[in-house]
């Protein structure tokens, strides 16, 4: 690590901002396990560090029947794993959730680290689009709060700007009758990144809705095929026409771990198996 | 032998397992385990010397390339750098076999990952500083990328070839080539062989190379006296005795002017065989005043600059007759061994003799290349070759038996080594040798082998999504070592009866402390805790062993230790024999006494004689009790150049593995739920070790076939350098269940009748699962890794044959 | 070397300033211990461990989060403390494979990692036993799943794992039996 930084831990969220704001090459600490790495390998050249973990609003993890659930920067992924209300309202959520890292980095990591990180193939973002999320940001200047849909944009590119920081994520209440599921497929049963992974939902008008990684430079929401599916109506014969026409809807590329013909066969695979899973359920 | 005789096989697994010694045999808790689990145990990446300095190391981004200049002025100019060194600064060469590598790269780099530079400073922020500052021009030349290219020898990697020093009459470059060394072995008359056969299968296998990825990576400490020619080294290292004499042979000063210690080591698996670190790091304290320098490397560097095993390309050309005879083989490794020769020409001569697996063919040819390409250089690796060549051999039987269409399992058994046999290398088996149909009819009844599956049975399971499979391959491996290989051991008493071993071979976790107890435990009749083996090796004080590798240790040190134990009783017996004036004839030991067989009640404790004995009236006689023991490999012979007749074997240790795995024919993962593994060690020494053994090594040998594998650019240049996308097996990857079988057919020259079992039990795990997959798909696969994505993607082609 | 002119010695004394400046009082308890050390804020929790407090059970085999060998108890949680910045330390608590043993005596846990000889090389072992230690002071009675979950970031490449799940195991029946916990 070439860095060499100062370290603040305001209490106050108002602070962090003020860093941000003020200060160049200034980054923020919240569970550290992608800003860490960065750090070692020389990526960044920080001069500050601000630790964001003593902000009390960063905490927030509440759910309101009806309005949804607002998940903080402060929030481990491990959180999630316990959390029964993430088991039965946002399954796709916990089933990611469960398969990120090991345990001892889910410890640390945020959620919304994994969505500031902005890899292609991060494995909570499929989950989240699923459920239509929307993130808060903050700065000095105020508050805006835009669709996760538009948030990635670019490999490891979000659209922040270098004075804001992501308060928390909002999930709207999908309500009781939602049902989802993430698979995904990896190198070995241990921990990996994601070769690629679908999250499927199927919403309480029988509606279904489908994210995936690792198939472009953005975590997608696959919104023309939900359409075409659900215009067909899911039955056996529309989610098998789906798991193949799911590949004309992506643009995987190879590299070091996979090549695009395996993304795209296993797009179909996962696509099929979460869909199958789901009405599995209903009948 | 048919499957309904399989019922009269008989073995002992590892949940039945007992000795019928006091001592050898026995599950005793391994020595070192305390200092472990208290986080006690100081490795090479924990030590501290007063004065250290750090050192960090600059590595060259390309596959081949000039060194045009080399710009170190700034970071000489930062405080606190105290040296910085280039290949201008050194002239060192350094090779075990083959003097090819200079210790820091000059002129040219070879292969992406090539020390280029490196720093001494006093704190490691300041060194890693100091490197960023070094601005290195290149000039990027065509790297020679693989077998082929190599092959076809437009660019040579090494153009003065034809100059290296070598071992004369043992290794072969071929000038104006890339071939490192040729090597060759031939029985009987091939032409005629394969004119005899029925039919005639030819096919190519190959594997890539894999990190050996030891949890601590590579240390070195290194301390150069400025006033004399002395060198302490602190290394994370396998071989102290092996490093003392190329470091001597390297920098021209005498054996006795090296001084290595090896702590406790952080797993090696052949990586830490030979020599890696220390000239570099010998250069650094030299240009520090002789200031110890320390250089630790990151695990990016450990798999970029650190060798690897070799990847390699297997043709196999087998000729059989329809009753299953094989009459014919011939067989043809090339070894992509990386830029330098190292371990990995010795692997590449190896396979002449271990190359044919455990069977009886009269008609042999098999041609060994070890070659140079412009990538990281290859080592010695668990194994030493046998995997990859076993690879090779074991799924060529299994496909022969498919085009025969004769049980594999009956096939194998009709060409097994059996006593009488002769193998590739003209050595006759006998009992002693050991026994593979007893290893494969262990495992293969274990595993409940009842015939391949049917395409009935094949295409009912596959609508599920999920069809099993079984498969098999046979084990062998002796240890690759020069003939004269030897070692010793010397024992000390303390006054109070308590017995020191020290040993010149390293505990890196096979259990080399525990099991050399044991065995002096077991000649001494004293319990276990009276009998320590010193826990650090040093060549200041230990006796000499050549290298802790190849599986030889248990046998050539057990032996040593007999010996030892008994010259020890024999001063003893000496001394008491004047005490209790009587012939040293009639006493015998038993409990830590001396006494006369006649008369028990005649005796001495060892412990009042262990500084000599003393009368009642003060008169002393007989000395301090200090024993020593030797081994020397007996018998054994180079191998002749043109023929590879000869006896390179210490000992073989056969066995078997049989697997049952599940295969989901959407994904391709494979889930391995059995493995049944035996081994003819000859005799357990600890089976608690042994167990522990054969569960890494099934490990280590699933990452093989499964998972891992270098991947490199276009340019050659390492893609997955990181654990982010090199991969070993985790907790999760585990097997559900593993059955360990101990066959003890023993050694009749082993200690106790042992044979070595260490590198076996990874060997041919990757060939069991490849046959397991073709009774699972109907499917051949000829290239590993086996990885979802390969086959699923083979499964997907509708190829019966994925090549 | 090349001497250095007046320009560059105040560069240099400026730079130490600086980094003076950011240094931190870092407070907080190890293995049961008040530690109070004066570090930059760039070291990691690792290093601290290891370079300044002499702890040396937490190796750094990747650092880079994949590997679990620098794995320590921070404020009752499992973390990598490769990706932990000592400062994070600041008022907590954190213990090591040091602190598992009490007055020279193995606790459950290292006597069953022992038996079970869930080690061979042993450079992984206090990660795992950090890990492990970690998972039964959540989950005194882990199902097989759990273990495999809470053990499943630390590699071991010599002892292909059983023998540690093994021992996490048996610790876990006798912790309970013996140390009365449910």
């Amino acid at each position: 690590m070439l860095s060499q930084f100062d370290y603040v831990k305001p209490l106050v969220l108002d602070q962090a901002l003020d860093a941000l704001s003020r200060e160049g090459d200034t980054y923020i600490l919240a569970g550290g396990t992608d800003l860490l790495i960065s750090l070692r390998h020389n990526l960044i050249d920080a001069k500050h560090i601000v630790d964001i973990k003593a902000i009390p609003e960063l905490d927030v993890f509440h759910f309101e029947e009806g309005k949804g659930l607002e998940i903080g920067a402060n929030v481990v992924v491990n959180r999630l794993i316990d959390s029964d209300l993430i088991k039965t309202r946002y399954k796709a959520l916990h089933d990611a959730a469960s398969v990120l890292a090991s345990y001892q980095l889910r410890n640390r990591a945020t959620l919304v680290g994994n969505l500031c990180n902005a890899s292609p193939g991060a494995d909570l973002p499929p989950p989240l689009l699923i459920y239509d999320a929307r993130v808060k940001i903050a700065s000095s200047e105020g508050e805006r709060t835009v669709d996760l849909k538009d948030f990635f944009t670019g490999v490891k590119k979000t659209q922040l700007a270098k004075n804001e920081l992501v308060v928390s994520v909002l999930l709207p209440d999908p309500g009781q009758n939602d049902k989802s599921c993430y698979h995904r497929q990896t190198r070995l049963k241990g921990h990996d990144l994601s070769t690629v992974g679908v999250a499927c939902r199927i919403d309480g008008q029988g509606k279904a809705a489908i994210g995936i990684n690792a198939v472009a430079v953005t975590p997608l929401r696959l919104t023309a095929l939900e359409n075409e599916l659900n215009a067909r109506g899911l039955n056996e014969e529309s989610i098998l026409w789906a798991s193949e026409e799911i590949k004309n809807h992506i643009k995987p590329i190879s590299d070091v771990r996979s090549s695009r013909e395996y993304r795209l066969h296993m797009a179909g695979v996962l696509f099929r198996r979460c869909m199958n899973q789901l009405m599995d359920k209903e009948a | 032998m048919t499957h309904s005789e399989l019922e009269h096989c008989t073995y002992q697994a590892h949940g039945d397992y007992k000795s019928s010694y006091k001592h050898v045999g026995q599950p005793y808790v391994r020595k070192d385990a305390v200092e472990k689990v208290t986080g006690q145990a100081r490795y090479a990446f924990d030590l501290e010397l007063p004065g250290m300095l750090h050192a960090k190391t600059l590595h060259s981004p390309h596959a081949r390339a000039r060194i045009v200049s080399i710009d170190t002025s700034r970071a000489k100019a930062l405080v606190g750098v105290k040296a910085v060194i280039t290949g201008e600064d050194s002239d060192i060469t350094v090779g075990l076999y083959m003097q090819d590598k200079l210790a820091i790269a000059t002129g040219e780099t070879r292969y992406q990952g090539e020390v280029v530079a490196a720093v001494t400073a006093t704190t490691e922020a300041i060194a890693e500083k100091a490197i960023s500052l070094i601005e290195v021009e290149y000039e990027v030349l065509e790297p020679v990328r693989n077998l082929d290219d190599a092959l076809e020898a437009k660019t040579l990697v090494h153009e003065d070839i034809a100059e290296i020093k070598h071992v004369e009459g043992v290794f072969f470059p071929q000038p104006d080539s890339n071939i490192a060394s040729l090597n060759k072995s031939r029985k009987g008359d091939l032409d005629k062989g394969m004119a005899e056969a029925d039919l005639v299968v030819e096919n190519e296998f190959t594997l890539p190379a894999v990190a050996h990825v030891p949890l601590e990576t590579h240390v070195s400490i290194v301390q150069a006296d400025p006033y004399s020619n002395r060198i302490r080294i602190w290394s994370s290292a396998q071989s102290p005795f092996a490093l003392r004499q190329l470091m001597a042979h390297s920098f021209g000063v005498k054996e006795s002017d090296i001084e290595v210690h090896i702590p406790f080591v952080g797993g090696a698996f052949g990586g830490k065989a030979g020599i890696h670190l220390e000239p570099l790091v010998t250069l650094l304290s030299r240009a520090s005043g002789g200031a110890p320098v320390k250089l630790r490397m990151t695990r990016e560097q450990e798999f970029n600059y650190l060798p690897t095993r070799a990847g390699m390309r297997g043709r196999i050309k087998t000729g059989v007759k329809k009753d299953g005879t094989m009459v014919a083989s011939d067989i043809v490794y090339d070894w992509d061994s990386g830029a330098y020769a190292d371990y990995g020409v010795n692997v590449g001569k190896t396979a002449v003799y271990g190359g044919l697996g455990p069977y009886d063919v009269d008609n042999v040819s098999i041609v060994s290349k070890t070659i140079y390409t412009n990538k990281v250089f290859s080592t010695a690796y668990r194994g030493f070759g046998h995997l990859e060549t076993l690879w090779t051999v074991e799924r060529q039987m299994d496909i022969l038996s498919q085009k025969l269409g004769i049980d594999p399992y009956e096939f194998r058994m009709k060409n097994i080594l059996r006593p009488g046999s002769t193998t590739v290398t003209g050595e006759r088996v006998t009992r002693s040798t050991g026994c593979p149909a007893d290893c494969l009819s262990a495992v293969v009844k274990e595993i409940g082998w009842t015939g391949r599956k049917s395409e009935e049975e094949r295409a009912r399971e596959w609508k599920t999504g999920k069809v099993r499979g079984k498969g098999f391959a046979m084990i062998q491996k002796a240890p690759a070592m020069p003939p004269n290989t030897a070692t010793a051991v010397v024992m000390q008493m303390a006054g109070d009866g308590h017995v020191k071993i020290m040993i010149g071979a390293i505990d890196y976790g096979q259990g080399a402390l525990t099991s050399i107890a044991q065995i002096a435990a077991q000649e001494l009749d004293l319990p276990m805790d009276m009998i320590e083996v010193i826990k650090e090796t040093n060549t200041e004080t230990n006796p000499y062993d050549w290298n802790t590798v190849a599986s030889k240790y248990t046998f050539m040190g057990g032996n040593a230790t007999i010996q030892a134990s008994r010259r020890m009783l024999d001063q003893m017996k000496d001394i008491a024999g004047q005490a209790l004036r009587c012939s040293p004839e009639v006493l015998t030991h038993g409990d830590g006494y001396i006494y006369n067989k006649h008369r028990p009640e005649r005796r001495i404790a060892y412990k009042d004689m262990a500084l000599g004995y003393a009368y009642p009236d003060g008169n002393g006689i007989g000395g301090p009790l200090i024993a020593h023991g030797i081994c020397m490999a007996d018998g054994l012979t180079n191998l002749d150049p043109e023929t590879g007749q000869g006896l390179p074997a210490l000992a073989w240790t056969f066995g078997a593995h049989a697997v049952d795995i599940e295969v989901d024919v959407e994904s391709g993962d494979i889930t391995v739920l059995k493995v049944a593994s035996a081994f003819d060690l000859g005799q357990v020494i600890n089976e608690r070790m042994v167990y522990g053994q054969v569960m890494g090594g099934v490990m280590q040998g699933i990452g093989s076939a499964i998972l891992e594998g270098y991947k490199f650019s276009d340019d050659n240049v390492l893609l997955n350098p990181s654990f982010t996308d090199n991969k070993i097996p985790t907790f999760k990857d585990m097997p559900v269940e593993v059955v360990p079988i101990y066959i003890e057919n023993p050694q009749l020259n082993g200690p106790y009748g042992a044979r070595g079992v260490a590198e076996h039990t990874m060997i041919s795990i990757p060939s069991a699962i490849g046959n397991a997959l073709y009774d699972a798909l109907g499917i051949n696969f000829y290239h590993l890794p086996l990885t979802p994505e390969n086959v699923a993607l083979g499964i997907a082609s509708g190829k019966k044959d994925v090549k | 070397m090349t001497t250095h002119d007046d320009k560059d010695i105040c560069a240099m004394e400026t730079a130490h300033v600086e980094s003076q400046k950011r240094r931190v009082i870092l407070s907080c308890r190890v293995n049961g211990q008040a530690v109070v050390e004066e570090i930059d804020p760039t070291m990691l929790l690792l290093h601290f461990l290891r370079d300044k407090l002499k702890l040396f059970g937490a190796k750094e085999a990747c650092g880079e989060g994949e590997c679990g060998a620098c794995t320590v108890i921070l404020n009752g949680q499992a973390v990598a403390s490769c990706l932990v910045l000592a400062v994070e330390a600041q008022g907590g608590e954190v213990l090591t494979v040091e602190g598992l043993a009490r007055d020279g005596e193995l606790s459950i846990l290292q006597q069953e990692f022992v038996f079970e000889d869930a080690l061979q090389c042993g450079f992984c072992t206090p990660g795992m036993l950090m890990s492990a230690r970690a998972l039964l002071d959540r989950s005194p009675d882990p199902t097989d799943e759990e273990i495999m979950e809470g053990m499943g970031g630390n590699l071991c490449r010599c002892t292909g794992y059983q023998q540690i799940f093994n021992a996490v195991k048996r610790a876990a029946k006798r912790e309970r039996e013996e140390l009365k916990r449910s």
